[in-house]
């Protein structure tokens, strides 16, 4: 599917070691633990399995894929709007615009001429910047494909959840190789089916959205969300 | 150092001076003395905090009263405090971008990162200069671990000279032993619960950060 250049471009843009600050957010793990929701490896499954299933595929995957087919800025920008309008938990919100933000900065500093020029535009519109549509400005001046870039954006996501629950103490190191696992299992599953052009956003976690805007209020809180 | 960055616009960029060390050694100490004392000689100053587990520091530093509360920015490390100033500084460089955003005329940014341990530096990518900042009372043996955060920073501060007495520890063979793991480069002593020593820190970024004479 894909050829070795390819390959080691994804191994490089989908390491977790690569700097656009994913380790800051836990997308609503450690509200869950928190609230004794997420306690062992199964719950986990189940909650990389919803967030896969039931909002990246159906909403940042769309999103990402409508922003990488974008003929300019303005396109971009409008599909942006989308995304702020689609996500009606504001902490959900300006999480996703700090790690949008954080990723299109370095590529920005490592010169990626579409980065810029969208990052100029963000200048105005402090709503903008969600992390779906930067992905597809910042992949596509990577030289990824769609497809290699859902898989990262797919799997950056999954390895942020399972990796804030090591940290959380949840699962053990060992086990968070198998919660990567079966989450690849779940990503190579929803990725063989591809995007319908006209598909419109849409998420329902529930839980997870509760989680995540109920962070603020939290005494004790390691994550951004 | 890595020098004045600039920006787009030609603006100049502020300077970014990161502030680390173990827990509890006097780094938020250090940046409410340094407040007053850098806005008393004319600095456009600003604050990113870089708190483990809750908005402590920077709700403490919103509330002293020494600056706007408005230009002390908080940065969630996601419970890795060496990451989020050395192998991924990326949130906190958006925050120092954000923050000279919303105050185009600043000149200086104090970074305080989480209390770690002695292996924590920070990126040359984030900041223009760093400082480590150690106490007395954490032993006068801290010097001789060699960290690299007490090797590599650009200033040593060895603050809390006032418990040396407490302690048992001998202030100058401490000072004097950081002066050799460090080749003789900077260390000052402070005690930021009085004030002392903190002419020399503000001397130093001045001079060495902000290039005024
Ligand atoms: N006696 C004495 N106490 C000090 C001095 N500087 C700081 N302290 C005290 O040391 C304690 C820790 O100071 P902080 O400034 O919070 O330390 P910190 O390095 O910011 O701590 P973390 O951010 O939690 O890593 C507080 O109780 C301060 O009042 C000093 O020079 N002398
Ligand atoms: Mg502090």
């Amino acid at each position: 599917m894909f050829d070795t250049a390819t390959a080691l471009a994804l191994l490089q843009y989908g390491d977790s070691a690569y700097p656009a600050g994913g380790f800051a957010f836990s997308w609503g793990i450690e509200g869950l633990a928190a609230d004794g929701l997420l306690e062992n490896a199964r719950d986990l499954d189940d909650f990389v399995w919803e967030h896969l299933t039931l909002r990246w595929n159906s909403m940042d995957r769309v999103l990402l894929d409508r922003a990488y087919r974008a003929g300019d800025i303005a396109a971009i920008a409008a599909i942006d709007r989308d995304a702020e309008a689609a996500t009606p938990s504001a902490p959900m919100r300006e999480g996703s615009r700090r790690a949008g933000r954080a990723l299109l900065g370095v590529s920005v500093r490592l010169g990626g001429a579409l980065s810029v020029a969208y990052r100029t535009c963000l200048a105005d519109a402090p709503h903008l910047g969600h992390l779906p549509v930067v992905q597809a400005v910042v992949y596509r001046d990577a030289g990824l494909a769609p497809q290699a870039a859902e898989l990262v954006s797919g799997w950056t996501l999954v390895h942020g959840l399972v990796s804030a629950a090591v940290r959380l103490g949840v699962i053990g190191h060992v086990e968070a190789q198998r919660a990567l696992q079966s989450a690849r299992a779940v990503l190579a599953e929803l990725l063989a089916e591809p995007m319908l052009p006209d598909a419109l956003p849409s998420s329902f976690t529930p839980l997870i959205d509760i989680a995540v805007s109920r962070g603020k209020a939290r005494p004790i809180r390691m994550f951004t969300t | 150092m890595t020098g004045v960055q600039k920006t787009k616009g030609a603006r100049i960029a502020a300077a970014r001076v990161g502030i680390g060390g173990p827990v509890g050694s006097g780094k938020t100490a250090l940046v409410e003395r340094l407040i007053p004392a850098l806005l008393g000689r004319g600095i456009d100053l600003a604050v990113i905090t870089n708190d483990l587990v809750t908005a402590e520091d920077a709700e403490r530093i919103r509330r002293s009263g020494l600056i706007d509360p408005a230009r002390v920015s908080a940065v969630e490390a996601g419970a890795c405090p060496h990451t989020v100033i050395r192998e991924d500084p990326t949130l906190n460089i958006e925050a120092a971008d954000e923050l000279e955003r919303r105050f185009p005329g600043v000149e200086l940014i104090l970074l305080e990162s989480g209390g770690d341990n002695l292996a924590s530096t920070f990126s040359r990518d984030l900041t223009d200069f760093w400082m480590f900042v150690i106490d007395v009372a954490g032993g006068d043996d801290i010097p001789r671990k060699r960290g690299p955060g007490v090797i590599r920073c650009d200033l040593l501060v060895i603050n809390k000279t006032d418990l040396a007495p407490h302690v048992g520890v001998d202030l100058a063979r401490m000072h004097e032993q950081a002066l050799a793991v460090r080749s003789n480069r900077p260390v000052l002593l402070t005690n930021c619960r009085k004030g002392e020593g903190i002419d020399a820190v503000v001397g130093m970024i001045e001079r060495d950060v902000l290039f005024r004479a």
